[in-house]
């Protein structure tokens, strides 16, 4: 009995820590990968880059260790998934893949791919133009009612285009397809990156309060000490 | 003869300088931050806007470091507030001057300015740094903090003013008030200099310096200053007054008058102590009685003028310079520096020339005429820097000089008077009067100013400052006509007695 219990003693702990686990996965699973049912399927294309990119399928997403305990999505399988108006999928804004075809989709709206700046492939049904228009992406394909948008440009550096201008102290950044954002310079931080460095707080402060102790202390010796109360 | 420029100086002690200098610095670190809100303009309406969008080009994204705040739609309206504040800070700095003169006549000068230094000092932290940090924009909270900011600030021009005249007499009040009035210029300086070098971390880091400093300065000067000689057992200068033979009967340093008040003012505070703190004590001359006081209503009205004119060079001159010449605002700013210098020089150089002549209303009359001409001449000024910044600082000089001795050693001058003799507590009441008159002159003219370029331009602006510099030597023409017969009769009779 006493062995028994022994032996029984680490098994539990370990189902209970693979429950845990399994607990705490299922709590950051994103809500975009339970958007439908199933999972990323094997032959599509997200479930070929997934498999060829070392990623983990959970639910419609493929997943990729960023760090040890942070993961992010790398791709996203929302085909066939009865979509009608596609504008939260911001939690897949890292996907390199995203597949939104075999969807009626009436509306997408502008900034549904604001800030999906790694975006490289992009799925949709034939009859949705590619977000940011055809001058966004380097190569857009239409095959068997799925639209195919490759290649993201850079809006930053487009020849031909009128440039993008940045206001001082903040150079242009990819925000996704057709935008860009400013982000502040170097050093520079803030509302309108106005701010540049730290305040050397601890030195003025330091600098302000030992002067004003010496000097009162002295002028009070000097001057002060010596009056009477009238 | 009157007395010379030298032989006074050695009549002072450590405590002189000291009080000078406490005084000095205090006014400089008020007027430093002033000039700060004046200087960090263009980053706080950066800072309430929204930026700007040209055309169809796309919003800036992120919309939280280019969108966010919308206190105001454009600059432009930014501007307009800020302008508003201006006047704000202005007619409440008014109204407080003439508050608190009174008050500083009838409570300790030195709790009065500690009071008012670290209290505005706080204010200005709370305006600029504490709402920048919780990120609280708000119109009436900007508005309501800078009408407590012209109130606290009120209380300290007319209290330095008085401890300066309770250290130094009328001996030499002329030179070494001018040399003092130079520190609301300094002030201006040392708030540019601040203000830039901080600027960089965030406008907040210049309202924080700015007002840390101030609050260290109301500390030393709580452990430091000596409100008057009598505190220390030492007596100051004959505190007389305007008298026409004052001069010449040139008093010895303890009068008689002197004596006797030393003998009374101890029974006097102790008395004034079990008062009511609402009762009117009956040494310090009342509110009403201070405004008609021999000279002080003339001076008052001429000061409202001069401020006008002095106070539309402090706000409009980079304005005009980069407006009228296309000068960038770096440069317009460094050359507006050339009437704050006119100014100082002005001050202490007609100050001296009062002394002498033992007169002060013939100079101001001299410079003010001689400042009419100078304003129709800067009008015309020629499109080069140099030579604007020569007639820069001779209107300075010629206008600068005036105002800074009008409001303070006229004012103390006024403040001890012989119809007041006996009562030394007139003294901040009566410089906040003249103060606080010419302040409500200079925000009344700030809205003039603007009206007046927007529907007939620079030259009309001009002309307006000529009628005002006129009609500030008409308001105290009386006192000249007294002082040049007095001075006429006087050499009539040295020439008798010769």
């Amino acid at each position: 009995m006493k062995t028994g219990q022994d032996l029984l003693t680490p098994t539990w702990l370990v189902f209970i820590l693979s429950l845990c686990i399994y607990r705490s996965h299922q709590l950051v699973k994103p809500q975009v990968c339970k958007q439908c049912s199933g999972t990323v399927p094997k032959g599509s294309e997200v479930g070929k880059f997934c498999s060829s990119s070392s990623g983990r399928v959970v639910g419609r997403c493929c997943l990729a260790n960023e760090t040890s305990n942070h993961e992010r999505i790398i791709g996203l399988d929302l085909s066939n998934c009865s979509l009608t108006h596609v504008d939260n999928l911001q939690e897949a804004s890292d996907a390199l893949i995203i597949d939104l075809s075999s969807n009626a989709i009436i509306n997408m709206s502008d900034s549904a791919f604001q800030g999906f700046s790694q975006l490289r492939q992009l799925f949709l049904p034939a009859d949705i133009a590619c977000p940011g228009g055809n001058s966004s992406w380097d190569k857009v394909k239409t095959n068997e009612g799925i639209r195919l948008c490759e290649g993201q440009r850079n809006m930053c550096n487009q020849s031909g285009k009128m440039p993008v201008h940045c206001p001082e102290y903040s150079h242009c950044a990819a925000y996704g397809p057709g935008f860009f954002q400013c982000s502040c310079a170097d050093d520079y931080h803030g509302y309108k990156c106005l701010r540049e460095g730290e305040f050397p707080a601890l030195w003025v402060f330091g600098l302000l309060g030992a002067s004003t102790l010496v000097l009162s202390l002295l002028l009070w010796l000097t001057q002060r000490r010596k009056a009477k109360s009238l | 003869m009157p007395p010379s420029c030298c032989g006074y100086l050695s009549q002072y002690t450590h405590h002189h300088l000291v009080a000078f200098l406490l005084t000095f610095f205090s006014y400089v670190f008020l007027h430093a931050s002033r000039k700060t809100f004046s200087n960090v303009k263009v980053s706080i309406s950066a800072q309430w806007t929204p930026s700007p969008r040209n055309g169809s080009a796309p919003a800036l994204l992120p919309s939280e470091t280019w969108e966010k705040n919308r206190l105001f739609a454009d600059e432009q309206q930014a501007t307009l507030f800020l302008g508003a504040l201006d006047s704000i800070f202005l007619f409440s700095y008014a109204v407080g001057l003439y508050l608190s003169g009174v008050i500083g006549d009838r409570v300790n000068l030195r709790y009065v300015l500690c009071f008012g230094l670290c209290g505005s000092a706080a204010v200005n932290f709370v305006f600029g740094t504490l709402t920048e940090w919780l990120h609280i924009y708000n119109v009436y909270l900007y508005c309501s903090l800078w009408v407590l900011n012209g109130l606290l600030q009120s209380t300290v021009w007319p209290c330095v003013v008085a401890v300066m005249a309770n250290w130094f007499g009328k001996t030499g009040r002329g030179f070494l008030f001018g040399l003092w009035s130079a520190c609301a210029s300094v002030g201006n300086i040392f708030g540019a200099f601040l203000a830039s070098s901080v600027l960089k971390y965030g406008y907040e880091y210049a309202f924080l310096v700015t007002s840390v400093v101030q609050f260290a300065g109301g500390i030393v000067l709580f452990f430091g200053l000596l409100t008057s000689p009598h505190e220390v057992g030492l007596s100051s200068d004959c505190p007389t007054g305007l008298s026409p033979v004052d001069t010449e009967t040139h008093r010895p340093l303890m009068s008689d008058e002197e004596a006797e008040e030393d003998a009374y003012e101890p029974h006097y505070r102790s008395v004034r102590r079990q008062d009511e703190p609402g009762q009117e004590s009956p040494k310090a001359v009342g509110f009403f009685q201070a405004f008609w006081l021999p000279g002080v209503l003339p001076y008052s009205l001429a000061y409202a003028c001069l401020k006008l004119v002095n106070y539309s060079f402090f706000f409009w001159l980079p304005f005009y310079l980069s407006n009228n010449y296309g000068w960038k605002e770096v440069e317009a700013d460094r050359l507006a520096m050339w009437y704050d210098v006119g100014g100082i020089i002005g001050g202490t150089v007609q100050g001296l020339v009062t002394d002498i002549m033992g007169k002060r209303s013939p100079v101001l009359a001299l410079s003010l005429t001689l400042a009419m001409a100078s304003l129709v001449g800067y009008s015309h000024s020629p499109d080069d820097k140099t030579a604007n910044a020569v007639l820069l600082a001779i209107t300075g000089f010629l206008i600068g000089g005036p105002s800074n001795m009008i409001s303070s050693a006229i004012s103390a001058d006024l403040g001890r008077q012989d119809a007041i003799r006996g009562s030394r507590e007139a003294l901040a009441t009566v410089t906040g009067i003249v103060d606080g008159t010419g302040s409500i002159g200079a925000a009344g003219g700030q809205y003039l100013v603007s009206l007046i370029e927007s529907k007939l331009g620079w030259i009309a602006v001009f002309y307006f400052f000529v009628v005002m510099t006129g009609g500030s030597i008409l308001f105290i023409s009386p006192l000249i006509a007294t002082e040049v017969r007095a001075m006429w009769r006087e050499r009539q009779m040295r020439h008798h007695q010769l």
